[in-house]
C-alpha cells in the first residue's frame, strides 16, 4: 500500500504508528525539545477549559479574562497575564507553576479540573513563541473542494436528492388505488405475486382506528361503517380518525420516543429529578400533529424557535411566539444530570450536548453522526471534523464553557440563569397574567393545607399503630417483665433512668418499629397506599408554575474545537459551525446570519434548520416518510429507519420511497396528507392472512404481499383496556397523571373520579416507568428511541393475567356489558366479542365462551356471582391472541 | 452442559397433551426449541443451535448458545458491594499508612475528591491485617470469616475505574461506560448463551428488601439489547416477581376455566391465522408464565435447606438473616440452570465516608457470613468448578481522612485510581493476589486491571470472545467492552 504508489517509508510508518497510539506517546517521546509553532487555538481551549469559569465571559475574577491574546495582555488588577516572549515573567504562568491556579479548594465548586504538565507546558511555549495568532480557517461547507469529503462521497444514493419517478403499469391495475399500490405491486409482480385479497370492513376499521388513534372502534361505529352503501365509506372514515383528537395523542407519542421525552432528569445521578414543565413539550407535539403543522415548520420551531421571532421585544406573546419557545424543548429531553446537581463538570455538559446531538440526527437526519465523536465515521463520509462543526452549530445556546444551570451559587458569587423561560398564557394581558398568579397561589396554598392534613392524621395514626405494635411484641414477653417493658415505652429516651436506658439496649429490636412492621398488617398497608393516592392526587391539582423548558441561544458562544478521539481535553483544530460537509452543495448551503436585525442570537440553528428544510435535502423527506411508513407497515422501506447511510440497509423499493418523499414535500409536508395516501392505499387494505405464495415467496413480507398482523404496543393496550371498561378520561394536556410505586416495585396509574388518563400523559418519569408500558416494551430513552422492539415474554403473560389494574377494568366491563346488553349469556357474549374485537364470535368461539361462562356462573360463590363469572370472561378476552393481535 | 442440570418435572401444560402435541403447539415458535430442550434433552441431545453472536439474529430469545470457545465458569453469581469498599481496610494492607498517619497529602488527590473542603491527611486503617490459609492471603480483621476461604480466592488489588462518583463509576462496573443507557454485564451474558433452565428469568437480581441500590433498576437493564435480556429482579420477600400471582387468589377451577377457555380461543385463533410464528410465540409464553409460578417458588424456597445449612449461611440471625437468604436463593438458582445472579444491598453500606471503623464493621457484618458460607457451599456440593463468585463495588477509598467534624468521625473519600475485588470457581487460580497499589493504596500502579480488561476477562471465562460478542446497533458493532482497548487478565486463570 498504497497500490501503484512508492511505499510508505520507515519514518512514515513511524508516525502512522504514533499517532494511533495518541497524543501522548507523541509528546512522551519528544517532551522537550518540542518547538513546533503554536497559535490561540492550541492554548484558548485549554484556557477556557481551566479558567474561564472565573476568568471568562460571566466573572472576571480580579478583572481578568483569559478568553483572548489581548484580553490576556490586557490583564487584570494584579497586571497582564502574560509577558510576550517571557513565560517566566508571565503572572498567569507564575500563578500557575505555584500551584495557586486553579485554585485547589475549589475546583469542585466550579467544576474544574486540575491543569495538567501538558497544557501547561503548551501554554508556556505560545508564550516563548510570542503568543501567535492566526485568523481563524475560511468555512468550507458547500464548497466542492472540502479536502475531506470527495464528490464520489455525495454519489451515494441517500446524499443525492430524491427525483420524483413516475408510478410504473402494472398488471393488476385494477389495485392500484394511488401510485402506492403501483410500486408496491411492480416489485410484487416481478416474483409472481400480486396483493392479497382486500380484507372485510370490520377487519378495516378496527385496523385503521388502532393505527390513526390508538383506541378501537365503537360498536355502532362498525355496525355503521359495515351497513354502509357509500362507495367512500372507507375514505371518509380515514378522514374522520385524521380529524380526531385522538390522533394527536397517538401520533404524538411517535415524534415523543424521537425526541426522548421523560418528565424526569435522568443522566449519571440516580435521584432522577422531575422534569416539572417537560409536558408543555408533550402538548405541544400533540397539537402539532392535531393542527397538521406542515413537517418543516414542525421542525423549524423544535431546532431553531427561539431564532424564528423576536420575544424579547414582542409587544404581545402569541400562540405562534409561545409555541417556538416550548418547541425548543426537543433540544433539552436529554437525559441531564447537570439540572439536577450544581457542580458538574466540562466532560459531563459534552456528554449532554453529545445527547441532543445524537437526538436530533438519529430522529431528523437518519445519520449515526455520533461515531464521528470519536474518530471519521468508519462507513460514511462523516469526518470527525464535521461532528465537531455540527457541535458548533448549537454552541450559541449549548456551551460547555458558559452551562446553563437552574442553580445558583451565589454563595461562589456565580450564577447561572436557568434552562427555563416563563411561559406566558398567549394573549393575555399583564393584568389577566397578575391574576393568573393570584389564582395559582391561591389554590396551591389550599392545596398544601389539605395536603398536610391528610398527613398529620396519618402520621398520628401511624403513631398509634407502631404503639399497638410493640404492645403485642410486650405481650409476648415474660409476665413480670412487661409491666417494666410498658413503662419503658412510654417515657422517651432523655427521661429513662439507668436501669431503663440497660432496658432499652438489651431490647432494642423490640422497641423498635418502623412503618414497615406497620404495613405487615395488609389492611394498614392498603390504608397507606390510599393515603399515598390521596396525596400525590391533592399534589396533581396544584397550577404548575408558569415556566417552560426551553434552549435559546445566549449570543456568545465560545470557540468549539475538535477534541482528540472525544476526549474533552484532548483539543484538536478550531471548527466553524456547519453540518456535515457531505449534505452540502451549490443548491444545499448553510448560511448562518442575524435572525433579526440587531439580534445578538447567533443564527446558528436557524441556519441549521433551513438547511434541514430545504426541498433539496437528500434525507429529511425521505427519513421520515419512511418512519411514517414503518408504523403502519410494520417495516421501513429503508428498514434501519435511523441508519441511512452506508451501513444502514438499502431500500427494498428505492422509487416507492422517493415518490413518497417528493410527494410529501408537493403535499405542504402534511403528515396527515401522507397518512392519508398510505391508508387508503389498497396495499394497505390487504388481509393479514400468510397465503402459501406469500410465505414461499415473500416469506419476511418485505414486498408487503400481506398486511402484518399486528400486536398492540403498551400505550394501545393499556388505553384500550380503560377504554373498553368506560373508565377512560379523555381530559386533553396538562401535567402527567401521578403514578403510584409500590415497595416491591410496581408502579401504577393513579385513578381519578374521572377514570384513568391514556397512556401520553401518564408521568414518564425515568425510573418510575408504569409496570404495564415497561412491560410492554416502552424503551428506556437513552437519550432517545428510533425504533422499537417488540418482545414476547412471559412478564406479559403474568401482567395481563394477574394485574390488579387489567382484573379491576375486566370488572368495569363486565359491569359496561351486564348494563348495555342485558342478561342473556350469548348476548353478552357477543357483546363484549363486538366491544374487544369489533366483531360478533364466530360459531365455535360462541360454542367455548358460553360453555365457560355457564360453568364459571355455577363456580362463582352466589352473591354477585354472575357478574364475577362476566367479569372473568372478560379477562380471558383480555388475554386472548384474538383481542391484543391486530389484523 | 445440558446434561448435568435440572431435571424439575414437566411444566404444567405438557402433562395435559401429548409430547407431540405440545411440540406441535410451540416448536416453531422463539422459545419453541428452547422449551423442547429443556423438556426433552434425550430427543434433542445437548447440542444447541449453532452461535450467532455476531450482532444479527432473526429473533432474539434465551435458548442456550454455543459460546466461542470452551467455558470454564458455566455461570457467575455476583456479589455487588455498593459504595466503594475501602481496599486498604480490607484487603490490601499499608504499613506505611500507619508510619505517615495525619501526614498531608492533599494535593495528589485534589482532582478526584467529591468533597475537598473535608480532607484531613493521611489515615492508617482501624482493622488488623493477617495473612490466611496456605496461599498467606492478607485479610483483616474486619471479616473474619472471609478467612477461612481465602484458598479458593483470587484477589485483584490493581482495579481502577474512570470516575470518582457513585452514579458513573456504577454504570461503568454494571455496563462498561460512565454513562446510562447501556446493557448491563448480565444482559450481555444471557444474550451471548441465552440459558439451561427456559423456567426460570436467565439473569436474575436478588436486590435488598430494604430499597433498591443508587441508579435503581438501571443497574439490571438491557439498554440497546432487547428487553428479554434484562435482569429480572426476584424479591427475597413478598410475591418474588412482579404480578407473578393474583393479589386475591381465585379458586383452581375458576383458574382452570379461564385458562382452558383462553388456550381454546387462541386455538381458534391461529388456525385461522396460519404462519403467523408470533402467535406462537405468544402461546408459549403464557405456558411460561404459569410454570414460573412453580418454579419459582420452589427456586426460591430457603426453607428446603437443612438446619445446618441455614446455621452455616447465618439465617435465624437478624443481622446476616437478609444476605444469607438471599445467598442461598443465589445458589439455588444456579443449581437450577439461572446464567447469571446478581446480589445487591441497599443504598450504600461500604460508602463509608464517616465512622469508618464502626460503619466497615456493620457492612461486614452483616455479609462477611454469608459470603464466606456461599463459597463453602458451593464447593462441598461441586458447584464451585462451574460457577464463577464476584465480590467487589464500584471503586475504592482514599488513603487520607475524610472529616466533617473531626477525627472521632473521619471515613475515607471516593477513590477511582485504586480498589480491590475478588472472583472464585470456575477456571480462577486460586489463593491468588494480583497486581499492586502504590505504598500508600491511592493508585494502582503494578499489573493495573481496567474494569473493562475485567469484563472482558469474564466474558473469556464463559467462553466468549469480547471482541465477537456484539450487538448491530443502527450499523454500529457495539460491545460490552465499548472503543476501549482491554486485555484479558489471564495471570489469574487456571
Amino acid at each position: 500500500m498504497p497500490v501503484g504508489k512508492p511505499h510508505l517509508s520507515d519514518k512514515d510508518l513511524a508516525t502512522i504508528a504514533s499517532w494511533i497510539r495518541g497524543d501522548e506517546s507523541v509528546t512522551k517521546t519528544a517532551p522537550k525539545v518540542d518547538n513546533t509553532p503554536l497559535t490561540q487555538h492550541d492554548v484558548i481551549p485549554v484556557l477556557l477549559t481551566r479558567c474561564a469559569v472565573c476568568h471568562g465571559l460571566r466573572r472576571q475574577e480580579g478583572g481578568l479574562d483569559l478568553r483572548s491574546k489581548a484580553s490576556m495582555l490586557k490583564g487584570g488588577k494584579s497586571g497582564p497575564a502574560i509577558v510576550l516572549g517571557k513565560p517566566e515573567e508571565s503572572l498567569m504562568l507564575k500563578r500557575i507553576n505555584a500551584g495557586e491556579m486553579p485554585p485547589k479548594q475549589q475546583l469542585i465548586v466550579v467544576g474544574v479540573k486540575p491543569i495538567s504538565a501538558g497544557e501547561t507546558e503548551k501554554v508556556v511555549r505560545w508564550i516563548r513563541q510570542g503568543a501567535p495568532e492566526v485568523e481563524p480557517p475560511p468555512a468550507v461547507a458547500g464548497t466542492p473542494q472540502d479536502p475531506l469529503v470527495k464528490d464520489k462521497d455525495r454519489q451515494f444514493w441517500s446524499f443525492q436528492t430524491p427525483v420524483r419517478p413516475e408510478p410504473p403499469q402494472v398488471q393488476h391495475h385494477d389495485r392500484v388505488r394511488n401510485p402506492i399500490d403501483a410500486f408496491v405491486l411492480s416489485k410484487l409482480e416481478a416474483k409472481h405475486l400480486s396483493l392479497s385479497p382486500e380484507a372485510d370492513r370490520q377487519t378495516l376499521i378496527r385496523r385503521v382506528s388502532f393505527d390513526l388513534t390508538g383506541l378501537p372502534p365503537e360498536p355502532g361505529e362498525v355496525k355503521e361503517f359495515v351497513a354502509s352503501k357509500d362507495p367512500l365509506a372507507y375514505e371518509k372514515l380515514v378522514d374522520r380518525l385524521l380529524a380526531s383528537p385522538r390522533y394527536g395523542e397517538r401520533w404524538g407519542r411517535f415524534w415523543l420516543d424521537l425526541a426522548g421525552y421523560a418528565d424526569s432528569e435522568g443522566g449519571k445521578l440516580s435521584a432522577d429529578l422531575p422534569r416539572p414543565f417537560a409536558f408543555r413539550y408533550r402538548d405541544y407535539v400533540i397539537r402539532a400533529f392535531n393542527d397538521d403543522k406542515p413537517y418543516n415548520r414542525f421542525l423549524m420551531e423544535q431546532i431553531a424557535g427561539d431564532e424564528l421571532a423576536d420575544y424579547e421585544h414582542a409587544p404581545v406573546i402569541t400562540q405562534e411566539l409561545m409555541d417556538n419557545l416550548i418547541a425548543t424543548g426537543f433540544l433539552r429531553m436529554a437525559p441531564d444530570s447537570t439540572t439536577e446537581r450544581e457542580v458538574n463538570f466540562v466532560d459531563d455538559r459534552i456528554d449532554v450536548i453529545a445527547d441532543e446531538i445524537e437526538t436530533i440526527s438519529s430522529s431528523v437526519m437518519g445519520l449515526t453522526v455520533k461515531c464521528a465523536r470519536c474518530h471519521n465515521h468508519k462507513y460514511d463520509p462523516l469526518p470527525q471534523r464535521d461532528y465537531y462543526r455540527f457541535k458548533a452549530v448549537f454552541q450559541g445556546a449549548l456551551d460547555e464553557h458558559d452551562w446553563v444551570s437552574p442553580l445558583t451559587l451565589e454563595k461562589y458569587g456565580l450564577y447561572f440563569p436557568g434552562k427555563y423561560l416563563p411561559y406566558v398564557t398567549p394573549g393575555a394581558t399583564p393584568m389577566q397574567l397578575l391574576e393568573e398568579e393570584r389564582k395559582r397561589e391561591l389554590v396551591n396554598k389550599n392545596l398544601d393545607v389539605e395536603i398536610k392534613l391528610v398527613q398529620t392524621a396519618w402520621d398520628e395514626k401511624l403513631k398509634d399503630l407502631k404503639k399497638k405494635v410493640i404492645e403485642k411484641r410486650i405481650a409476648s414477653q415474660p409476665k413480670d417483665l412487661q409491666e417494666d417493658l410498658r413503662k419503658l415505652a412510654a417515657t422517651p429516651a432523655e427521661k429513662r433512668d439507668e436501669v431503663q436506658r440497660y432496658l432499652a439496649q438489651k431490647f432494642e429490636t423490640l422497641l423498635k418499629v418502623d412503618t414497615a412492621d406497620v404495613k405487615q398488617d395488609p389492611a394498614v398497608a392498603q390504608e397507606a397506599e390510599s393515603v399515598e393516592k390521596r396525596i400525590k392526587l391533592l399534589e396533581y391539582k396544584a397550577i404548575p408554575e408558569p415556566k417552560i423548558r426551553a434552549l435559546w441561544d445566549r449570543g456568545s458562544p465560545s470557540p468549539t474545537y475538535l477534541l482528540r478521539r472525544g476526549v474533552p481535553t484532548s483539543f484538536g483544530p478550531f471548527v466553524e459551525p456547519g453540518p456535515p460537509a457531505v449534505l452540502t452543495n451549490a443548491k444545499l448551503t448553510y448560511e448562518v446570519a442575524p435572525p433579526w436585525p440587531g439580534s445578538e442570537k447567533t443564527g446558528r440553528r436557524l441556519a441549521l434548520a433551513k438547511w434541514l428544510t430545504n426541498q433539496e435535502h437528500p434525507l429529511t423527506s425521505r427519513v421520515i416518510v419512511n418512519r411514517i411508513w414503518k408504523h403502519h407497515f410494520g417495516v421501513g422501506i429503508v428498514k434501519s429507519v435511523g441508519n441511512f447511510g452506508k451501513a444502514g440497509t438499502p431500500p427494498t423499493n428505492p422509487e416507492l420511497l422517493d415518490f413518497l418523499a417528493t410527494e410529501f414535500i408537493r403535499q405542504g409536508w402534511s403528515i396527515k396528507q401522507l397518512q392519508r395516501l398510505i391508508s387508503t392505499s389498497s396495499t394497505y387494505r390487504q388481509v393479514s392472512t400468510v397465503s402459501p405464495d406469500s410465505l414461499r415467496l415473500d416469506g419476511d413480507n418485505t414486498l408487503l404481499s400481506r398486511m402484518p398482523l399486528r400486536r398492540m404496543e403498551g400505550e394501545v393496550l393499556n388505553d384500550t383496556l380503560t377504554f373498553l371498561a368506560g373508565r377512560l378520561d379523555e381530559t386533553h394536556f396538562g401535567k402527567p397523571e401521578p403514578v403510584l410505586v409500590r415497595d416491591d416495585g410496581l408502579v401504577t396509574p393513579i385513578e381519578t373520579d374521572k377514570g384513568w388518563r391514556r397512556s401520553i400523559y401518564i408521568s414518564q418519569r425515568r425510573s418510575e416507568i408504569p409496570t404495564v408500558l415497561d412491560n410492554f416494551d416502552l424503551p428506556p430513552m437513552s437519550p432517545n428511541c428510533i425504533e422499537r422492539s417488540e418482545s414476547t415474554v412471559s412478564l406479559q403473560a403474568l401482567y395481563l393475567s394477574n394485574n390488579t389494574m387489567v382484573k379491576q377494568l375486566a370488572a368495569f366491563t363486565a359491569q359496561r356489558v351486564a348494563r348495555e346488553s342485558g342478561s342473556d349469556p350469548s348476548a353478552q357474549i357477543t357483546y363484549l366479542y363486538n366491544l374487544a374485537l369489533g366483531r360478533p364470535p364466530n360459531p365455535e368461539e360462541a360454542k367455548a365462551s358460553l360453555e365457560t361462562l355457564l360453568k364459571l356462573k355455577q363456580l362463582e360463590p352466589k352473591k354477585d356471582g354472575d357478574l364475577a363469572a362476566l367479569s372473568k370472561l372478560c379477562h380471558t378476552i383480555f388475554n386472548s391472541a384474538g383481542f391484543i393481535y391486530i389484523d | 452442559m445440558a446434561h448435568e442440570q435440572c431435571n424439575h418435572g414437566s411444566p404444567a401444560g405438557a402433562s395435559k397433551l401429548s409430547r407431540r402435541a405440545f411440540f406441535d403447539r410451540v416448536s416453531d415458535g422463539i422459545y419453541g426449541a428452547a422449551l423442547a430442550s429443556v423438556l426433552s434433552r434425550d430427543l434433542y441431545g445437548a447440542s444447541a443451535e449453532p452461535a450467532t453472536l455476531d450482532g444479527h439474529r432473526a429473533s432474539y430469545d434465551l435458548k442456550p448458545q454455543v459460546p466461542h470457545f470452551s467455558p470454564k465458569a458455566k455461570s457467575i453469581i455476583h456479589l455487588f458491594m455498593n459504595g466503594g469498599p475501602s481496599q486498604m481496610d480490607l484487603f490490601d494492607p499499608k504499613p506505611m499508612l500507619d508510619k505517615h498517619h495525619g501526614q498531608p497529602y492533599f494535593d495528589k488527590v485534589a482532582a478526584d475528591l467529591t468533597t475537598p473542603e473535608q480532607s484531613g491527611g493521611l489515615m492508617r486503617s482501624p482493622f488488623k491485617f493477617g495473612q490466611h490459609g496456605k496461599s498467606g492471603m492478607w485479610v483483616s480483621d474486619a471479616m473474619p470469616h472471609l478467612t477461612e476461604v481465602v484458598d479458593d480466592l483470587a484477589m485483584i488489588r490493581s482495579m481502577h475505574t474512570m470516575h470518582p462518583n457513585h452514579e458513573p463509576a456504577l454504570f461503568m462496573i454494571q455496563s462498561g461506560r460512565i454513562i446510562p443507557g447501556r446493557p448491563t454485564m448480565g444482559s450481555w451474558v444471557v444474550y451471548g448463551l441465552g440459558t439451561e433452565n427456559q423456567n426460570l428469568p436467565a439473569y436474575v437480581v436478588l436486590d435488598d428488601p430494604l430499597g433498591l441500590p443508587v441508579n435503581g433498576t438501571q443497574n439490571w437493564q438491557a439498554g440497546f439489547l432487547p428487553p428479554i435480556y434484562q435482569g429480572t429482579r426476584i424479591r427475597s420477600t413478598g410475591s418474588p416477581i412482579l404480578n407473578l400471582a393474583p393479589e386475591t387468589p381465585e379458586t383452581s377451577e375458576i383458574v382452570q376455566a379461564g385458562r382452558q377457555l383462553l388456550s381454546r380461543l387462541d386455538q381458534i385463533h391461529k388456525k385461522t391465522r396460519p404462519n403467523q410464528l408470533q402467535l406462537d410465540a405468544r402461546i408459549a409464553s403464557y405456558e411460561l408464565a404459569a410454570n414460573l409460578q412453580m418454579t419459582a417458588s420452589d427456586a426460591l424456597d430457603v426453607t428446603k435447606e437443612s438446619s445446618e445449612t441455614l446455621e452455616m449461611y447465618g439465617v435465624g440471625d437478624p443481622v446476616t438473616d437478609s444476605y444469607a437468604r438471599r445467598c442461598i436463593m443465589a445458589r439455588r438458582l444456579i443449581e437450577r440452570g439461572v446464567r447469571f445472579v446478581q446480589l445487591f444491598i441497599n443504598s450504600q453500606i461500604w460508602d463509608n465516608h464517616t465512622f469508618l471503623a464502626r460503619d466497615m464493621k456493620a457492612a461486614s457484618a452483616r455479609t462477611d457470613k454469608p459470603v464466606a458460607a456461599l463459597v463453602k457451599d458451593l464447593k462441598r456440593r461441586g458447584l464451585l468448578k462451574d460457577t464463577l463468585v464476584i465480590w467487589g463495588g464500584e471503586f475504592g477509598r482514599m488513603p487520607i481522612a475524610q472529616m466533617e467534624n473531626g477525627m472521632e468521625t473521619a471515613g475515607r473519600d471516593h477513590n477511582p485510581s485504586a480498589f480491590t475485588l475478588w472472583m472464585a470457581g470456575a477456571g480462577i487460580k486460586a489463593g491468588t493476589v494480583y497486581g499492586a497499589t502504590d505504598e500508600l493504596g491511592h493508585e494502582a500502579v503494578e499489573n493495573k486491571v481496567s474494569v473493562t480488561d475485567w469484563h472482558a476477562t469474564i466474558l473469556h471465562l464463559l467462553g466468549m470472545d469480547y471482541q465477537r460478542l456484539v450487538f448491530d446497533q443502527n450499523g454500529l458493532k457495539d460491545k460490552l467492552t465499548s472503543v476501549f482497548d482491554c486485555r484479558i487478565v489471564n495471570e489469574i486463570l487456571s
